[in-house]
């Protein structure tokens, strides 16, 4: 059983007084779609750039609003330990495109994305199905056989 | 795991392709034996964040004399 520790990204954390603008800034230079809320170093909740769209701006809140009231809490979360079969039933359950990743002390420590799993799935796919592909391909790519005498 | 010293360069490899590289100075470590989290500052704008590294991060250590 794979875990999904090798699909697992950085994950980029603020304290929840930060505002919805700062938050924004930082997805831009940290190259992030979602960050965690963490308060007194436990996960409080996830805020994803779409949050800031649709529960921000659409609702006319300022800028300088606080980001603790636009994010997901509690956060969907996955542990780290989990397998990749795990993480296909929480993205089926939940809908949504990426999981918080904690540890065994419900701590921070990642994020797993949706993208990244279908991709990962994809590629096994595709080792799989590239042997096939080649003897549909060329039936006639058989060794020879053996000339008996 | 991966550690760090203050000081050290975190660098984020890009998500997409043509996507840049992100790095930050490691400005604190919280975890034990050098250990994450890191509190750091990005370099694109001078924001400051907790960062947790995942695959996609490595640390370039900066002039330690352990290095």
């Amino acid at each position: 059983m794979r875990a999904i520790q090798r699909l697992q990204r950085s994950g980029v954390g603020v304290g929840p007084e930060r505002t919805i603008q700062q938050v924004a800034q930082l997805m831009n230079s940290s190259g992030v779609g979602s960050i965690g809320v963490i308060d007194d170093d436990r996960l409080v909740g996830m805020v994803t750039d779409r949050d800031i769209v649709r529960r921000g701006l659409a609702r006319g809140l300022p800028a300088d609003a606080r980001v603790d009231g636009i994010m997901s809490s509690p956060a969907l979360t996955i542990d780290a330990d989990a397998s990749i079969d795990d993480a296909v039933e929480a993205f089926r359950t939940h809908a949504v495109r990426r999981l918080a990743v904690v540890d065994a002390d419900g701590g921070f420590v990642g994020v797993i994305s949706l993208d990244d799993l279908l991709l990962d799935m994809a590629r096994d796919l595709g080792s799989l199905t590239s042997p096939l592909a080649a003897e549909i391909g060329d039936p006639h790519r058989d060794s020879p056989v053996p000339v008996v005498a | 795991m991966i550690t760090a010293h203050v000081g050290d360069l975190l660098v984020v490899h890009g998500r997409r392709v043509g996507e840049p590289e992100r790095d930050a100075e490691i400005l604190e470590v919280r975890g034990p034996d050098g250990g994450p989290p890191f509190v750091v500052r990005w370099s694109e704008d001078g924001h400051e964040s907790l960062f947790f590294p995942g695959s996609d991060a490595f640390v370039r250590h900066v002039g330690h004399d352990d290095d």
